[in-house]
């Protein structure tokens, strides 16, 4: 029964067409992703050769003054990659994940975007993470929408219905068939990608296959709902798209719209104006009450008195020390609402399955807000051990050769993931119940067999 | 063809849909989108704005309230410039949300376009946003696919198609007309959004709404008609040649996912996939590696400052530098930005350029998608395409450039070549050179720019239309009834 059902259903054009273009779809998403991940281990590669020679020619012309050396050297912090990131490339081509950074101010550094083309953000990206959430979800609409209609349409239903004891069974093991062949579909694509991208077989990966499981009974549960209305093929496949362009344009834009202008971060460029003035006004006042205050900021460094010259690099390190000081109120109430902008979309997205699942996605494969955020922070940590480093030296006026250039490698930070299943599955495996249960109860209520 | 009868189509198919509640109830939704699409477009228009239009201000404030200093402090204090928002970003947002909104132009150094809103997003952002372009270029040709599907096919199906026929109506007159009665109501959306937008903007903006401005709104108006007039004519066109209902309904839902879903993404890929661009790290590290080739004005040692040096020496007939009537180290700054200007702007040439030919493929796919022709259109008019961005661009580093020479010549006239000592005060100029200077004023293409730049894909769409004029008449002689 269930190979007759599963031929015949193989049999309808329209069914392979889509596997096919969902198939090639796929394909093309996981060499894209693949060649982001290579772009991304290029740039990281050049930033290690390239840092070892930038600080050796450096060394090399500014041999004299280590305060003058350490103006123009760069240190590179490297986010890394994740192989998911392949599946979900998130926001990582917006943000980059290299920051180089010299011992100065760090307001003024650290938001330094990549270089991307605006035109292919905008259009997006071709990933593995569109197709199961875009594509996917229209290849079940296509299966699924005349599923009983059609039958009723042609008159066939009638035939099936008085034949059976619970002619529900039927459809059940009908949508049972289509389920099977789109995880089917989802697993010959996964297989490909755990090969080309190499991805590791670990608790991530796990969570990613249950989550586009989950996702994709969910939409499952949709159909199962839509037919149990009852309606006419034309009027399922309109209810069925509307729903579609419900949860993947319009929901997530509303949201977006409303966390956009919930949570505006004007403090973005209060930063930037804020460390720019905190730093340059104090070329143009005495110098003592700046060093004062960096002692204050740093009482170690007390014990290094302010040379009586026109130009010292302890003054120097100071006012730009307090470029950084005096924007703090702005950066931290910025970081604030940046936090709350991730807050409020999760909770949204427990409502929206697609949006659901596209920032649980992005968060498995370390390419969401949260992964920004805690590399900005683990950059600010960077930067500060740099500067603690080199200080003393500088105030010390330590010759330049004193130094052990070759420690300074390109250093790399890591996200720490934890999987929380609740959070993970719960809100979509609830979605689906919800429609199963209300499609249910509507055939039990009713079932007809005419159209 | 008869006038009267086929306008008789075109009310009757206008006035049933106005009648038919499920679609009273889907165009009502499209309506209160509109609505908030113009709300939030306004909101963050304004937001936006009046942030930007703050910090300008106060950029420009604290830079005419410079003390007296060296002015080659004044070129690393530098200047930030923001990004003006385009009065049509209401309606139409475009790249905006992934575009640097503020630049930092000092001395030597050019700096990235930072603070896009996608930086600050969740991956939200990526669905697309809520604007009234997506509205009308999106949903409303899905809206209009729903009317009109069964226009003629659902006709065929129930028999009504032969009767109308035989009692003298023809073909070309039932085409037609129920394709101008699709219009009509696309275009009643279309002129509700329109007066949503003057609402809107003249909220915002009020009587600075210029001509060039209503202009743009004119220019909205026709393309986007010009657009829908495709959708309504596919859709008569399909629903004839269908057999049913439902097979129309299916290839026009089929088409629209097609062309607004998966063919753009598709087109846009293969034009990264082609072109390959330079990740920032590399793109530096290539400029860098030109200007120490050229000439490395850090290295003590370098044969071209060493070579400048020894023929300016020459020219003015000293010995050392410290004799010369102007101040060198200025004059080597000048030469130096000058250098590294040249360097940057050439590599950044190449690198717009290999973004220009990624997006040339999905410009130029406009002529076999309709969708993309308007897109680009629309995002032209609205100010909000890639072109005004790296128009924006461009002018900030011609005023990065600009801002920079001035402040080395003002060195090379006023400052003294000789160093100061530990306890001199250091040598510094009137704060009065400091106005001198202008604002950065950005200046935008204008409408004519823009629409020539445009102009492949405003053909893309006069094609479409008489192409689909065309095979109407064709069709007119070859369909059957059933």
């Amino acid at each position: 029964m269930f190979l007759l059902l599963l031929k015949s259903f193989l049999r309808s054009r329209i069914a392979v067409a889509g596997i096919v273009i969902v198939l090639l779809a796929g394909i093309t998403g996981i060499f894209i992703g693949q060649q982001h991940i290579r772009k991304q281990q290029e740039a990281i590669a050049l930033t290690e050769h390239f840092q070892q020679e930038h600080i050796q020619r450096n060394a090399q012309f500014f041999d004299k003054e280590l305060g003058l050396l350490l103006y123009y050297l760069r240190f590179s912090l490297v986010n890394k990659l994740h192989p998911l990131n392949a599946l979900s490339i998130g926001q990582r081509d917006v943000n980059s994940s290299i920051q180089s950074l010299t011992i100065r101010n760090l307001e003024g550094q650290k938001y330094d975007t990549d270089l991307f083309n605006p035109s292919n953000v905008l259009t997006g990206n071709l990933d593995m993470g569109f197709v199961l959430i875009y594509l996917l979800p229209l290849l079940i609409i296509a299966f699924t929408y005349s599923l009983l209609s059609e039958e009723k349409e042609d008159g066939t239903w009638r035939l099936v219905a008085t034949q059976s004891k619970r002619p529900v069974n039927v459809l059940i093991r009908k949508l049972f068939v289509r389920m099977i062949t789109v995880l089917m579909v989802f697993a010959v694509l996964l297989l490909l990608a755990t090969f080309i991208l190499s991805l590791p077989v670990d608790k991530l990966y796990l969570a990613v296959i249950c989550l586009a499981f989950i996702y994709m009974l969910c939409w499952f549960g949709i159909s199962f709902w839509v037919i149990s209305l009852q309606r006419s093929s034309s009027t399922n496949a309109v209810i069925l798209l509307s729903i579609w362009i419900l949860l993947t344009v319009v929901l997530p834009g509303v949201a977006n719209n409303f966390i956009t202008s919930r949570y505006p971060v004007p403090e973005s460029m209060a930063t930037v104006v804020q460390q720019r003035e905190g730093y340059h006004e104090k070329w143009d006042m005495e110098k003592q009450p700046t060093v004062d205050r960096f002692y204050a900021h740093y009482p170690q460094f007390s014990k290094y008195p302010l040379p009586d010259k026109q130009f010292s690099w302890l003054w120097y390190y100071a006012m730009q020390q307090m470029g950084d000081d005096e924007a703090a109120v702005q950066v931290k109430q910025l970081q604030e609402k940046l936090r709350l902008r991730e807050q409020s979309s999760e909770y949204i997205g427990y409502f929206i399955p697609t949006l659901h699942t596209q920032q649980q996605l992005n968060s498995l494969a370390g390419a969401g807000l949260a992964n920004q955020l805690q590399f900005m922070d683990s950059t600010a940590r960077f930067h500060e051990r740099m500067r603690l480093y080199f200080y003393p030296k500088i105030f010390e006026e330590a010759k330049v050769k004193s130094v052990d250039w070759d420690m300074f490698k390109v250093e790399y930070f890591s996200e720490e993931k934890r999987v929380s299943w609740g959070g993970l599955l719960l809100p979509l495996l609830l979605v689906t119940l919800v429609f199963s249960v209300t499609g249910w109860m509507n055939f039990n209520k009713r079932m007809t067999a005419f159209a | 063809m008869n006038i009267s009868t086929t306008k008789l189509f075109a009310a009757q198919i206008y006035w049933n849909t106005l009648k038919n509640k499920a679609l009273r109830v889907l165009l009502g939704i499209v309506a209160l989108l509109i609505i908030y699409a113009a709300f939030s477009g306004a909101l963050i228009y304004q937001e936006q704005t009046q942030t930007r239009q703050h910090y300008q201000h106060e950029v420009r404030t604290n830079w005419e309230k410079m003390p007296d200093k060296h002015p080659h402090r004044m070129a690393h204090y530098g200047y930030i410039v923001f990004r003006p928002k385009h009065l049509l970003s209401v309606f139409d947002y475009g790249m905006e949300s992934f575009t640097g909104n503020a630049v930092f132009l000092e001395a030597h150094r050019q700096n990235s376009a930072n603070f896009s809103e996608a930086g600050f997003s969740t991956g939200m952002l990526r669905f697309g946003e809520i604007s009234m372009s997506m509205i009308l270029q999106v949903l409303v040709p899905l809206v209009i696919f729903f009317i009109g599907f069964g226009a003629i096919a659902t006709d065929r199906e129930n028999g009504t198609l032969k009767m109308l026929l035989s009692q003298g109506a023809t073909w070309k007159e039932i085409l037609t007309g129920k394709a101008i009665g699709l219009l009509g109501i696309a275009v009643s959306v279309l002129l509700f959004a329109v007066v949503v937008l003057l609402v809107a903007c003249l909220g915002i903006a009020g009587s600075q709404i210029n001509g060039d401005d209503i202009l743009r709104i004119g220019t909205v108006l026709l393309t986007y008609t010009l657009y829908f007039s495709i959708i309504c004519l596919l859709t008569v066109i399909i629903s004839a040649v269908s057999r049913t209902a439902k097979f129309s309904l299916v290839i026009l839902i089929g088409i629209w996912l097609t062309a607004v879903v998966i063919f753009p993404r598709t087109a846009q890929a293969i034009g990264n996939f082609l072109y390959h661009t330079p990740s920032r790290i590399a793109f530096e590290a290539a400029v860098e590696k030109d200007l120490i080739k050229k000439g490395d004005s850090h290295n003590p040692d370098d044969p071209y400052y060493k070579a400048l040096k020894d023929s300016v020496l020459k020219a003015y007939h000293v010995q050392s530098v410290d004799e010369l009537p102007f101040n060198y180290g200025g004059f080597q700054m000048k030469e130096g930005e000058r250098l590294s200007a040249d360097i940057y702007n050439q590599h950044l040439a190449g690198l717009l350029g290999i973004y220009q030919q990624q997006n040339n493929v999905l410009r130029l796919s406009a002529i076999v998608n309709p969708f993309t022709a308007l897109r680009n259109l629309s995002m032209a008019v609205s100010g909000t395409d890639f072109q005004s961005y790296t128009g924006f661009q461009q002018q900030a580093e011609t005023y990065r450039y600009a801002l920079a020479q001035h402040m080395n010549d003002l060195q090379i006239k006023y400052i003294s070549n000789k160093k100061p000592d530990d306890h001199d005060h250091p040598p510094s100029i009137s704060k009065a050179h400091w106005k001198e200077f202008p604002d950065f004023a950005y200046q935008r293409a204008s409408l004519g720019t823009v629409m020539y730049h445009e102009l492949w894909s405003l053909l893309a769409l006069l094609c479409w239309t008489a192409g689909l004029l065309l095979l109407i008449k064709l069709l007119s002689n070859k369909l059957k009834a059933i």
